[in-house]
């Protein structure tokens, strides 16, 4: 257990990352160095205090429950003190008998982000202008925008109505076309349907599949997690994405000590770091003790339902049985447990 | 990520220029404000703390909609009380009642008793629609009341001569806290998806055995506005929270805007 020996350096803000680039020419004046370049002007608050077992602790799924339970007993006295109250870091695993999916009724949803703000309060994420991170976007899709007056000039040639060869006039990196960033003065508005966009946690997940350190990985439940202390940040797993569902802290994040949720999972919520991935993990710290996400608590108009797969009384499985069901980019056998329904 | 995006062109500037102003996120806790869980006005939580740094609810700064939950059974009781018919034999299903927020303003006891038992108002002869004279904040003009497409008038659901309830179909009382046993009678596909738990909402615990808040009819519709503005679903319209902040190379969205067809 005993780790003491490592502690006595514990004030040092460097990342793990620049620890090891700099590995070859280390020495306290680089180090210190390095310190001082990753300090920003306001506190740097989740690197703060990393000690050196942290640096050099293994990924996180090849941990023995010993090294796990060290792990996180460290974490917790380190977020505690950071941001002033009892912060616990859990390690749940995956139960048994649980594969998660998630059903959301398009028709329902109005448009109005609450799910994307409560997902920012439950799960830490960076706020305010300098780096804010949202894992959820609603997307505002207009209502009749093709039609067969378009058809000639606008990608869909001849007289069948096939695109061919993409459409230029569409932005480039843009999943799906339809506005991020609309700003309504009233939800829903007339002319327009909403459609949310977070992780999948697909089956085959691509992101997995190109993180050239498996730091990030699918856990028997289903949940597609990251050891954020194993992250390089190459950002690989972002442009391997099909849904734009991964973020990147390019920034050190600002978590606000007062609004930070002390109710933390390893893999999940935990205060990030910068130059880490980060994503969607069906809230892992509530959903592995049985409680529904952030974002299917706030929908003020019950349009997200979350369950077990495997059990067929739960709520997504009869949305399967009952409604009319699609998922998101099918055709590129990502099989996301993310499904969007209709009445 | 978002870099690789087009910029946004010139063309309708102004638009986006109060989309980039950032959120406030901010004030965790604020003692005593109060915020509301679905409907502005009808579904109201005061926020208060319930373990040192917990608060019952976040509020959000810009709508004042509920953010976050600490405790979703706040002020629930079981659903044993409320003797609906559906199977929650696998789960511990508890309800918040409906009366103390219809009746916040005690609206329903005092006023359904002064108005209402007879000596200032008479009970109607029929149930006829005339002219409202009280009430025009719930239904502006009750001769436009649209639920049922004009086939319903107050009387249909409100009990004549006993304004603290509900009235069905059968003359039967209806209590304010269980809407479903009135709305049922006409939406009774959705009466039963709701019981089966896919249509409405649920919150607290997702799997066997857990607890769970169900949310009833009006928590989430008001039954008196359907033809509201020009709304196109069964909620009532709100303000929504404010959009993401635009990346740094960007200084508008205009691009989202442009439509993508012919003469672009
Ligand atoms: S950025 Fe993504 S792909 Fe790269 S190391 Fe981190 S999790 Fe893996
Ligand atoms: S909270 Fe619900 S209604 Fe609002 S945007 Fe999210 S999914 Fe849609």
């Amino acid at each position: 257990m005993s780790k003491e020996d490592n502690k006595e350096n514990g004030a040092q803000s460097v990342s793990r990352r620049d620890f090891l680039r700099k590995a070859g020419t280390y020495s306290a004046a680089s180090l210190s160095g390095a310190a001082m370049l990753l300090s920003n002007p306001k506190p740097a608050q989740a690197t703060t205090n990393v000690e050196w077992a942290e640096h050099f602790q293994k990924n996180y799924r090849l941990m023995t429950e010993e090294e796990k339970q060290e792990a996180l007993d460290r974490l917790e006295k380190r977020y505690s003190e950071e941001f002033g109250k009892e912060v616990t870091v859990d390690g749940s695993p995956a139960m048994d008998g649980v594969l998660f999916g998630y059903a959301l009724n398009i028709q329902k949803c109005i448009g109005c982000r609450r799910c994307a703000k409560a997902c920012v309060a439950e799960n830490n994420q960076s706020r305010g202008d300098e780096q804010q991170i949202e894992w959820i976007r609603v997307l505002r899709l207009e209502k009749g925008q093709f039609s067969a007056d378009d058809r000639d000039n606008a990608g869909y040639p001849g007289d069948y109505g096939i695109q061919v060869g993409g459409n230029a006039y569409k932005p480039a990196g843009v999943v799906l076309e339809g506005q991020h960033y609309y700003e309504a003065e009233q939800v829903p508005e007339k002319d327009a349907f909403y459609m949310p966009m977070q992780c999948m946690q697909c089956e085959k997940p691509p992101c997995v599949k190109v993180c050239p350190v498996q730091t990030t990985y699918r856990d028997p439940d289903g949940i597609v997690v990251i050891d954020y202390n194993w992250c390089i940040g190459c950002r690989m797993c972002i442009g391997a994405c099909p849904y734009w569902a991964r973020r990147f802290n390019w920034g050190e994040p600002s978590l606000p000590a007062e609004e930070m949720n002390p109710v933390t999972h390893y893999l999940g919520n935990r205060p990030r770091m910068k130059g880490v991935a980060e994503k969607c993990t069906f809230c892992v710290q509530r959903t592995r003790k049985g409680r529904w996400t952030a974002c299917v608590e706030v929908c003020p108009v019950g349009a997200r339902k979350l369950g077990n797969l495997l059990d067929p009384e739960s709520d997504v499985r009869k949305v399967l049985e009952t409604k009319k069901v699609f998922r998101l980019r099918a055709d590129l056998n990502t099989y996301p447990k993310f499904f969007y329904f209709m009445d | 990520m978002i870099s690789y995006r087009l910029f946004g062109s010139a063309i309708g500037l102004c638009l986006l220029a109060a989309a980039s102003t950032a959120p406030v996120f901010g004030e965790a806790t604020q003692q005593g404000k109060e915020c509301f869980e679905s409907r502005d006005g009808r579904s109201q939580v005061v926020q208060r703390e319930i373990a040192p740094g917990t608060p019952n609810v976040k509020c959000s700064p810009t709508t004042s909609g509920v953010l976050w939950w600490g405790d979703p059974f706040d002020g629930t009781i079981p659903m044993g009380d409320m003797a609906v018919e559906a199977d929650y034999t696998h789960e511990e299903a508890v309800v918040k009642p409906r009366e103390p927020q219809i009746d916040k303003n005690k609206l329903l006891t005092i006023c359904a008793v002064a108005c209402h038992n007879g000596e200032y108002v008479p009970v109607p002869e029929n149930k006829n629609p005339r002219p409202l004279k009280m009430h025009k904040d719930i239904v502006p003009d009750s001769m436009e009341l649209k639920h049922g497409k004009g086939a319903i008038w107050c009387l249909d659901c409100h009990h004549p001569d006993n304004r603290t309830k509900l009235v069905d179909n059968f003359n039967n009382e209806v209590s304010f806290n269980q809407p479903q046993n009135l709305c049922g009678k006409c939406h009774g596909q959705v009466l039963r998806r709701w019981r089966e738990g896919i249509h409405g909402k649920r919150i607290g615990m997702w799997n066997k055995g857990g607890k769970k808040r169900w949310w009833v009819c009006t928590e989430c519709h008001n039954p008196h506005d359907i033809q509201q503005g020009d709304r196109t679903s069964g909620f009532a319209q709100l303000h929504p929270e404010p959009a993401p902040n635009l990346p740094k190379t960007m200084a508008n969205a205009d691009h989202e805007r442009v439509k993508h067809g012919p003469g672009h």
